[in-house]
């Protein structure tokens, strides 16, 4: 069995969630209510693979909300006790999803591995971001040709590069891709300066100075809140991948020729019969469409691997994103694209 | 060159990782044992677990009387509550501190009515939720929440006396589970009795529990996980619990 550890994307469509699914004690809850409230197994669903193998699922809330996320304890006592339920309810491989990865690693909850009498297995949870990084990777190389930009030409600028995620698609690109030419854009100058050590190149260049130059820009990162992004500047076409969390660019960089994908996002070959997924997910399709991260775990329960494939930071290696690019595509997943109504060649043609 | 924003993770404002309560008192973190706001306050919370070991003694041997075939096992139990009793009257006088008697048995005076009602009427289910599930869960999460700032002297005594509940609880959920078919409507009435006056009694001490650095909020948390987790192994649905659970956290 897999689970999802996932959280709704704000208070308010979390007590919208919950008046839906009949708990009105929660929907009319204040935030502090929802600060003590523990986690909850709220659904479990059967998954069946383009190789026909069917799997069952749950899905576990760990009843936090971003607006959590200034409450040091509150946010990690949420993922920590999110871990503890999916391990007590038997589950062999949890992904976790949305903040609770950032949470987990970000507050260092490695060090946190006893939880009152429960000592929490490592090995039963992964982040998903080999999947994940797999699918970004997938995503520039089959929408990047859509839009006219031929990468072995391009400019491809990774921001948040020095990242579990971001680190891994550098590799990719530079080793797989081709691409002209790398800027690694990130906070921190000596991861930076690691990792371009590591590849062998690219270019260390500060956000704003990356941008313009860019056709393709990687997102592994959020902008944040208030920042802007100066669309006047962009290079036509540019390709935005946001596979950050969460997920905003779309409402920041607009204008034509500018194409923003929703990054990290898979679409499975069936719809899913999952109801509280398909409400908490905000995607086009729900009952197909998740994040990268949660696929992951289906993949690793479809082929019986209950293993920690995704753990730690910047492990990430090209022969692990290649076994589970190969087990994606297997069972019946592709890297969400571009609408084509919104390439104009396209639409036209 | 490096690029202003904070990329790696903009929309976390990463806070302390040390709350500020945690700064207080010993360079170690701890609180000052030898304060006298901490002994004012230890004078509660350590009356109030005197008193709920006390009471658990009387209640595991008044349940005896309704389920006769279980006595000696109730027996049992109760005599374990007795020696935690002693423990923890040990911790108060190793610090100086004289518990405050009376104000724990006002404290337990609403739950420990509604235990006295429910036996007057012979309701077993009502009496097991009340103390083998709820104060048990309460209980074991609070020391659980309590061991990393106690002093040495109660951490030990704690430590012990926390694997002891688990036992406790156990046998409240295994006799439930067993029963689960016949039990559904007493004991959902008897948790919406009886869990919402876990939160008021929390609030009544939520001030000495700072004191002594466990936070209200961890303490409601851990109590409603444990709680749930006994609902789970009762055989409840999620449905149902997150229901019950709700209980504690509003009305």
């Amino acid at each position: 069995m897999f689970g999802l550890i996932g959280h709704s994307t704000s208070f308010e469509s979390a007590r919208q969630l919950a008046e839906q699914l009949g708990f009105p004690e929660y929907a009319q809850g204040d935030l502090e209510m929802w600060c003590s409230a523990p986690p909850q197994l709220v659904e479990r669903f059967n998954v069946t693979s383009a190789t026909g193998k069917t799997i069952e699922g749950a899905y576990i809330d760990s009843v936090f909300v971003p607006e959590m996320l200034s409450r040091f304890k509150t946010a990690r006592r949420k993922v920590l006790n999110a871990m503890e339920l999916a391990q007590k309810s038997g589950i062999d491989i949890s992904a976790l999803g949305g903040f609770t990865s950032i949470i987990f690693e970000n507050f260092n909850l490695l060090k946190e591995q006893h939880i009152r009498n429960t000592t929490l297995k490592w090995e039963l949870f992964t982040t998903g971001n080999t999947h994940t990084a797999w699918v970004i990777c997938q995503q520039v190389e089959n929408e990047a040709p859509r839009l006219g930009i031929d990468l072995r030409k391009a400019t491809v600028a990774v921001v948040g590069a020095t990242g579990d995620i971001g680190s891994a698609v550098c590799r990719w690109l530079s080793q797989r891709t081709g691409v002209a030419e790398l800027l690694l854009v990130a906070r921190q100058p000596q991861p930076l300066l690691d990792l371009q050590a590591e590849l062998g190149g690219g270019r260390i260049l500060a956000l704003e100075e990356a941008l313009p130059e860019a056709d393709i820009v990687v997102w592994v990162a959020s902008l944040p809140q208030g920042h802007t992004i100066d669309a006047g500047s962009l290079k036509r076409p540019c390709l935005m991948i946001d596979g950050g969390y969460p997920k905003n660019l779309d409402t920041k960089a607009a204008g034509e020729g500018i194409h923003v994908l929703k990054g990290g996002i898979v679409e499975f070959h069936t719809d899913i019969d999952w109801q509280t997924v398909a409400q908490a997910a905000d995607m086009a399709r729900p009952l197909r469409q998740m994040f990268a991260c949660f696929a992951e775990a289906m993949l690793l329960d479809f082929e019986n691997e209950h293993t920690n494939f995704s753990w730690g930071r910047n492990n990430i290696q090209l022969d692990r994103m290649d076994w589970i690019g190969a087990a994606s595509r297997r069972h019946g997943f592709r890297a969400l694209g571009l609408e084509s109504e919104t390439i104009p060649s396209l639409a036209t043609a | 060159m490096t690029c202003p924003y904070p990329l790696d993770m903009p929309s976390l404002d990463t806070p302390s990782p040390v709350p500020a309560a945690e700064n207080q008192g010993l360079p170690d973190g701890l609180p000052d044992f030898g304060s006298s706001s901490y002994k004012s306050a230890y004078s509660r919370i350590n009356a109030i677990v005197i008193e709920g070991e006390q009471e658990a003694h009387d209640n595991y041997i008044a349940l005896g009387t309704l389920l006769p075939n279980e006595a000696e096992e109730l027996g049992r139990l109760a005599r374990m509550e007795l020696k935690h009793k002693k423990g923890f009257t040990a911790c108060g006088a190793n610090l100086g501190v004289e518990a405050d008697m009376p104000f724990a048995r006002d404290f337990f005076a609403p739950l420990r009515n509604n235990f006295q009602k429910a036996l007057s009427e012979g309701k077993v289910v009502t009496c097991l939720l009340i103390q083998a599930i709820l104060i048990e869960a309460f209980a074991i999460s609070a020391y659980h929440i309590y061991i990393p700032v106690a002093d040495p002297f109660a951490r030990k005594i704690t430590e012990g006396v926390v694997k002891d509940e688990y036992l406790h609880l156990n046998y409240g959920q295994e006799w439930l589970k067993a029963n689960l078919d016949t039990i559904r409507e007493e004991f959902e009435q008897a948790n919406r009795d009886n869990l919402p006056l876990v939160r008021r009694m929390l609030d009544q001490v939520a001030g000495d529990a700072a004191v002594l650095q466990m936070e209200k909020e961890d303490l409601m948390a851990d109590f409603l996980t444990s709680y749930q987790e006994a609902l789970t192994e009762i055989g409840f649905t999620p449905r149902e619990i997150a229901r019950m659970a709700a209980s504690a956290l509003v009305g």
